[in-house]
Formats: C-alpha cells, sequence, structure tokens
C-alpha cells in the first residue's frame, strides 16, 4: 500500500503504517513526471497546497496512491482541512485525516546547525517519517542569519544563504516533531539577522510580516518560482547585514 | 571594441549610462540599448536588465543606497527609487542601512503605469489639480478601475489622474513607514504632479542615483 503525506502527521502514525508494510511518500514535495495541474483550486491559493492536491489525484490515476494520511488542525495550516473534505466529498481516494498535538520536542539540531542550507531543508522535509541518515554529521554553529519560513515550494531560495544559516518557524518545528507549537515557531534568535519567507496566499503571511517588523528582518512573499526581483532583494538584505559582506 | 569604460544602470525602461572618463551621462530606450552597447566597454552594471558578459555586477538596491551616500550629506534619510516595473528603498541611520524592501511582485504604483495612463489619456501634466483626494490603489488594475469609475461619473481625466497619482504617493509613504521626508529617485523625479501627491516633504535626487552608487563602488573596487 502506498500512503500519501501532508503536513506532518504523529510519528506512531506513521509508524504504524510502515510497520503493516506501506510505502510513505510526501505529497508536499515534487514528484519526477507529475507537474502541478493547476485546476483544482483557486488562481489566488497557496503554491504547496496546489501541488498536494494535483500530487493526490495525479498519483491517484496512475496507480501510484492508494491513500492519503491528511494532517489538518493547528498543525498545519487551515486550508487542509478544507480540501480534504472536498476530496473525500467528490472522489474515490480514501483520505484519513489526522491532528499531530504532540509537544514533546525532538529538537531541531539540523537548523542549527552548519551544513549548506539546501541540505539542511531536505534532511528535515525528508526526516519527516524516517531517522537522518547515520552517515549525516551534524555539527552546531553560531547563526550568521536566518532563515525563518515554511519549506518553500522552490528549494531554490535556500541556494542564496550562506553556511550558518539557522533555519527557524514552522520548519523547525517540523525538525522538532511538534508541528502545532506556534510559541517555537515564532522563536528567533535577536540580532541575527533574518528573512521571514511566506509562500504567498499562505496565512503564514501574518506571523512572517509582523515578526519582521517586530525584529527589524526582511519579510519575503514568494508564490511559485523565486523571482529576480525577490532574490535580489534577499541578496541586498543579507550583504546589508552580514559581517563582512556588507559594502557600506 | 570602444576603451571608453562605461556605467550602466539597466532599468525596465529606459538604460541610464555614464561615461568615466568625461563624466557624461545619457539615457536610451532599453529596448536599443543591448545592441548599442554591444561592442562598448561596460565595466560595471545595476539594474533589472543587467547586460551579461565580464564585468562588476552590482544589485541594485546596494548601489541604490551608496548613491544616496553620495548625494545626501543627512546622518538619517530615506531613499526611494521608483522605477518603470518596481518601486524600492533603503532607510539610512547613522550612515548606515537600517531597513530596506522593494515590491518584487506587483508594479502597482511604478513609473510604467503612470507614463502609460498619462499617454493613453494625453493628460496635460501643468492641468493636474494638486491636493486632490486619494482613490485606493491596492493594485494598478483595481486603482485604474477607480480611476475610470470616476470619468464615467463626469470627473475630468486630469482630476481622475490626480486623484490616482495621489493613491500611489501614498502607497509609497506607507511602504517607507511615512516618514516626514522622502527623497526620491528614478523618473518620476521629473513628473511634477507625482512629486506634489506626496503629503510629506518629498525631495527629487534624479535618475542618476544608481549610478552614483555604482560609480562610488567601481572606483572603491578598483582603488580610485
Amino acid at each position: 500500500m502506498i500512503v500519501g503525506i501532508v503536513g506532518v502527521p504523529p510519528w506512531e502514525t506513521m509508524q504504524d503504517y510502515l510497520r503493516r508494510g506501506a510505502k510513505i511518500i510526501d505529497l508536499d514535495e515534487p514528484v519526477n513526471g507529475f507537474p502541478v495541474r493547476d485546476i483544482y483550486l483557486p488562481a489566488t491559493f497557496c503554491r504547496v497546497l496546489k501541488r498536494v492536491v494535483s500530487n493526490i489525484y495525479s498519483l491517484h490515476e496512475a496507480g501510484r496512491l492508494d491513500m492519503v494520511l491528511a494532517t489538518v488542525g493547528e498543525c498545519k495550516c487551515d486550508g487542509m482541512r478544507n480540501i480534504a473534505l472536498r476530496i473525500r466529498a467528490t472522489s474515490g481516494i480514501p483520505i484519513e485525516t489526522v491532528k499531530n498535538d504532540n509537544m514533546v520536542g525532538a529538537g531541531y539540531p539540523v537548523c542549527r546547525s552548519s551544513l549548506p542550507p539546501a541540505r539542511k531543508m531536505e534532511l528535515i522535509v525528508s526526516s519527516v517519517f524516517a531517522p537522518l541518515p547515520r552517515d549525516v554529521i551534524v555539527e552546531e554553529c553560531e547563526p550568521v542569519c536566518g532563515f525563518w519560513g515554511v519549506p518553500p515550494a522552490d528549494f531554490s531560495i535556500m541556494s542564496l544563504f550562506p553556511d550558518r544559516t539557522h533555519i527557524y518557524g514552522w520548519t523547525r518545528c517540523m525538525e522538532n516533531k511538534t508541528p502545532a507549537d506556534l510559541d517555537l515557531e515564532c522563536v528567533v534568535d535577536p540580532g541575527v539577522p533574518t528573512v521571514f519567507f511566506a509562500q504567498s496566499f499562505c496565512q503564514k503571511n501574518a506571523l512572517a510580516y509582523n515578526l519582521a517588523k517586530e525584529h527589524g528582518g526582511l519579510f519575503v512573499e514568494v508564490d511559485k518560482a523565486l523571482t529576480r526581483s525577490a532574490r535580489a532583494k534577499i541578496e541586498a538584505f543579507l550583504q546589508f547585514n552580514i559581517p563582512g559582506g556588507g559594502t557600506l | 571594441m570602444n576603451s571608453e569604460r562605461l556605467l550602466v544602470d539597466a532599468g525596465t525602461s529606459y538604460t541610464k549610462i555614464l561615461r568615466l572618463g568625461s563624466g557624461e551621462r545619457s539615457i536610451l530606450r532599453a529596448k536599443d540599448a543591448k545592441t548599442l552597447l554591444a561592442d562598448k566597454n561596460v565595466v560595471a552594471a545595476t539594474g533589472h536588465l543587467i547586460p551579461g558578459g565580464e564585468m562588476l555586477k552590482v544589485n541594485e538596491l546596494v548601489a541604490l543606497a551608496e548613491g544616496g551616500m553620495a548625494l545626501i550629506g543627512e546622518p538619517d534619510f530615506t531613499l526611494l527609487d521608483c522605477g518603470a516595473r518596481d518601486v524600492k528603498y533603503v532607510k539610512v541611520s547613522g550612515r548606515r542601512v537600517v531597513g530596506m524592501d522593494w515590491n518584487t511582485e506587483c508594479g502597482a504604483f511604478t513609473g510604467q503605469v503612470i507614463e502609460l495612463l498619462a499617454r493613453y489619456f494625453e493628460v496635460d501634466p501643468t492641468a493636474v489639480p494638486r491636493g486632490v483626494e486619494k482613490i485606493p490603489v491596492v493594485c494598478g488594475v483595481l486603482g485604474m478601475t477607480n480611476m475610470f469609475d470616476l470619468i464615467s461619473q463626469g470627473v475630468t481625466h486630469e482630476t481622475a489622474f490626480g486623484r490616482f497619482l495621489r493613491g500611489i504617493a501614498f502607497n509609497c509613504e506607507r511602504l517607507v513607514g511615512r516618514p516626514g521626508k522622502i527623497f526620491l529617485s528614478g523618473g518620476l523625479c521629473e513628473n511634477a504632479p507625482f512629486l506634489e501627491s506626496f503629503s510629506c516633504e518629498a525631495v527629487p535626487l534624479g535618475r542618476h542615483v544608481l549610478l552614483e552608487g555604482l560609480k562610488r563602488i567601481y572606483e572603491r573596487e578598483n582603488g580610485a
């Protein structure tokens, strides 16, 4: 059985499926050979959830998805709760909705490590239902800057950040296995120049916008792919704010 | 290749050029610039349409901040660049950049929209009334819809355009945090009705602020 997960379902639930021989795939991630069909949701909607819904229908049609394990509730934005309702009502795709209210932290060493930021993001996303690979060496470092937010639809944004970038926000909650921990989500290190990122049309924009104002960071929202202007804005912010990286 | 060294600010609509030897400045339409600059010695560039090839390439916001440092003597200032396709600013305190932003997605309050509307309606800038009430310009399209509504209600084109400009100036002020004084950069510095649409003091610095910043950076990099 192939189970597609959305968000961060409870660890034990996923392990139970794995013990029963299921294969788990992450529906938030791009799937090779299955481009996003932008026909299921309004134009002005979160790019990640558009990908999730497209993956659900495409993979199910192709016989590569048997059921969906979708997080709804405070551990996820409210979008998936509404989407799950409609998928259940209008398609034959089995969908199990779960809430992940776990508040027992597993730690977030990857977020605070010196690994390249893109590698960190890949590790965190792929560790939702599996432990970190044993050969990964995670060493804590002092941050030179920060990335706050959810895993972006376009991972290329992470290539703009230098090594020793700490990761905050919901991505940190993901690694900590506490996706509903709003307090942890709002934690940043004062004085660390931080880019507050949210997907366009995501409710997390309310946090990103206000946290950026509170901490003197940079608020950035991106829809599909990183635009040249958004890229230049982040580059300039890092250049101005990282010691030794500025020109003024 | 011509050996004269050029600095280039390659904007979306216009390309601004500074000849390092003579200090002469010129402006080309962006659509012509690629051909006209093909055999020229461009040693440094900034801007949205930054050319390829070997040269010093500088981020627009960095060039803007450096240009502000070169042209403004005050320790604290807010400098807003109104370009054809976007608006960006730097906020400086104690001669250090402490804030910046860039409206990267939407050209709602940019020079291109203003230029297009002025041309489309053949608006006489001197006939645009000052001090009129603003209309909300949530985005360029919605702003234009409001403007067309006013015209359909019998308001003159010049007045509707003036109210649209006031809405754009309001957005600009809000973007930069509503300071008492804003230094302006970009083509809209030459648009008198726009300058007079600000509710705070607006000081135009002209179209070559980024070039001034680029020059400063180039000279520093090359030990001048």
